[in-house]
């Protein structure tokens, strides 16, 4: 018998049950209660800390975005901060003139077409060489940022407060007005991620990630499911770059550089690639990690580890980005979504296992 | 003309720092698969143990050289002991990843030494001035730079045309389980690719040190600048990368002698390669002379 509460073993007779997003109604309402409590959490916060929040947010976005490419389709980004920048610029050219409900997606928008652009090599090539592109947008972003007059040659460009409902958002609550914006959105493109993986383009991503000429033989195009893959990264990408622009009141080129791309890459990994679930909990661990190293600095300094010409701070950042993903990569290569799943399978069929 | 030449000279001394330096990229490709994305700062390294082996330590130049190719080399092979050999049979995207995760550690750590920031420049210890042909100068340490290079390649084309370890090496490039069943002991060719990967790079820094400045950023970018040539030689040949990393660094002295003034800002040089790189990867994506890979079922 099978039970809609909790499941006691595995009575799915069809792929429609087994491709269910929710097993059991416990699970959805305990996701249902993740999300009330998301949206009452702020009332308790002080203003930094839902900053903080809104942070993790906009970076598990982003985060989502590349496990899109990188865990789902196998192809490796280097270039995530460039896709999120695409869509921080071109918000902040269009704030000025359009409302922040049609910017983000624009911005959303500019990210797909940037990530179709460069996917297009993957109709001739491997993904050995598709990281070297994503590597070269990367750099081929920066040039230009750093080179146009209008994008103010990378240096701060102001966002414009918002009017919402004929409200303008000031000071005190800007960052709780964008943790409600940035929570819809989030909730939205997961839901929409997590619903495109039971389809079947979201089925092909998978299936070229793990033998493409076994995709090719049953009728997938690997080429175009890869530019896919790069277009739809690209877009949550865009859309988080357009929301981090509101966020932090200003676009800076240094928020878009290769050492960001290199972050979200450490996020992705520590949540675990290929995994929903990770792409928060990647992005939580690191910019938690990332607050406490300020503490940590001063830490080492206060031990007498400082001298001369030395900037322990700057050094920090590295050392932890570059240290967590290469002890995740060899000691847990799923990262934190494996003990999340080893937590849930446990209580998955406890206490009535029979 | 005179213009032209001297910027293909000075294109010549810049092309012959990314060929080394894509030299040991190649090398570490065609042996185990991996792309390293950890290589400026390889070369990073070498260049400031050889600063700080003649300013601190006040050695003799050559003597402080022969050392930073030692300890290049021993850092990338404890880097490959350590930090590679775990993941052997692990998807090429971990290993890739680790490769990436390893250039922000050791990013992190020459951020421990007081080279993190700031331009550091070797004392001379080449004669001034240089020499000139067809209205063209050439400064002595460009000569030198060029010279080394040649030096570099020559022995590493002996070390794989007529030594028992270049043929070993080159055999598990050719055929990893063929060379493992003729008694090749793979791990230890793995190690060794690194060790000589770490030797170009150091060569590379050192010549950076010879011609210009050394700081950390610049040289992080020369390790990025490897991929425009590599991909442009083709990934998985020698030939390919020397090259490839020539015809780089004359594409892009090029670019800033023409496409400069064009441009407002300029600098140019920084991003053409990349372009390129991506019309390569758009028109031939194997290269000049990388194989085709042609995947059976």
């Amino acid at each position: 018998m099978r039970n809609p509460w909790a499941e006691t073993g595995n009575y799915k007779t069809s792929y429609r049950q087994d491709t269910a997003i929710f097993a059991t109604y416990l699970e959805m309402l305990s996701l249902w209660a993740l999300v009330a409590l998301l949206l009452v959490l702020p009332f308790f916060l002080k203003r930094p800390q839902v900053f903080v929040l809104d942070l993790i947010l906009v970076y598990s976005l982003a985060v989502l975005g590349l496990n899109i490419t990188t865990g789902y389709a196998g192809l490796i980004n280097i270039g995530q901060a460039a896709f999120v920048g695409v869509g921080a610029y071109t918000a902040a050219l269009l704030a000025p003139s359009l409302p922040f409900w049609l910017t983000v997606p624009i911005g959303g928008l500019a990210g797909a077409v940037a990530g179709g652009i460069v996917g297009i090599p993957s109709l001739r090539i491997k993904h050995l060489y598709l990281a070297i592109a994503t590597l070269a947008f990367q750099i081929i972003f920066e040039w230009t940022v750093g080179h146009s007059t209008i994008l103010k040659q990378g240096g701060a460009i102001a966002m414009p407060r918002v009017e919402f409902l004929g409200y303008k958002v000031g000071y005190k609550n800007h960052y709780y007005f964008w943790y409600y914006v940035i929570l819809l959105v989030v909730v939205l493109l997961a839901f929409a991620f997590r619903n495109l993986l039971r389809t079947r383009y979201g089925r092909a991503l998978v299936a070229v990630r793990d033998n493409d000429r076994a995709a090719d033989a049953m009728g997938m195009h690997p080429g175009l499911t890869k530019i896919f893959a790069f277009a739809l990264g690209g877009f949550y990408a865009g859309v988080a770059g357009a929301l981090y622009a509101y966020l932090s009141r200003a676009v800076v080129i240094e928020d878009y550089m290769l050492p960001v791309s290199i972050k979200f890459l450490a996020m992705a990994i520590v949540g675990g690639l290929g995994s929903i679930v990770g792409s928060f909990l990647g992005p939580a661990f690191l910019v938690l990690l990332d607050l406490n190293m300020e503490d940590l600095a001063n830490w080492l300094k206060s031990l007498g580890l400082s001298y001369a010409g030395v900037d322990i701070a700057s050094a920090m950042r590295p050392l932890t980005f570059g240290l967590v993903i290469v002890l995740f990569l060899i000691f847990e290569p799923r990262g934190l979504a494996n003990w999340w799943r080893l937590v849930r399978n446990f209580f998955r069929n406890w206490p009535f296992k029979y | 003309m005179s213009y032209l030449l001297q910027l293909l000279v000075s294109g010549l001394v810049v092309g012959s720092i990314y060929a080394l330096a894509a030299l040991g990229f190649v090398l570490i490709y065609k042996a185990s698969r991996v792309i390293n994305f950890a290589h400026g700062q390889f070369i990073a390294i070498g260049a400031f143990t050889v600063y700080a082996l003649v300013v601190y330590l006040k050695l003799n130049v050559w003597l402080a050289f022969g050392l930073a190719l030692l300890f290049t080399a021993l850092v990338a092979f404890l880097v490959e002991k350590l930090f590679l050999k775990p993941l052997v049979g692990q998807p090429i995207i971990s290993v890739i990843m680790v490769t990436i995760g390893l250039a922000s550690l050791l990013d992190g750590l020459i951020h421990l030494t007081p080279f993190g920031g700031g331009n550091f420049s070797l004392p001379r210890f080449l004669p001034e001035g240089g020499v000139s042909f067809l209205g063209v100068s050439v400064s002595y340490p460009q000569l030198l730079a060029v010279l080394l290079t040649a030096l570099f390649l020559a022995g590493f084309g002996w070390f794989f045309q007529r030594s028992t370890l270049g043929a070993a090496m080159r055999a598990v490039a050719d055929d990893q389980m063929a060379a493992m069943s003729l008694g090749v002991s793979v791990e230890h060719v793995f190690a060794l690719a690194w060790a000589a990967a770490g030797i170009t790079a150091a060569a590379a820094g050192f010549i950076v040190g010879t011609v210009s400045g050394i700081n950390l950023e610049s040289l992080v970018a020369i390790g990025l600048k490897v991929f425009p040539a590599v991909i442009l030689g083709g990934l998985d040949s020698i030939p390919g990368a020397v090259i490839g990393g020539i015809v780089i660094g004359i594409l892009e002295n090029l670019a800033t002698g023409y496409l400069d003034p064009l441009v407002p800002g300029g600098g140019t040089a920084e991003v053409f390669p990349f372009v390129v790189l991506l019309l390569v990867l758009w028109f031939k994506p194997h290269g000049l002379f990388g194989t085709e890979e042609i995947e059976r079922v």
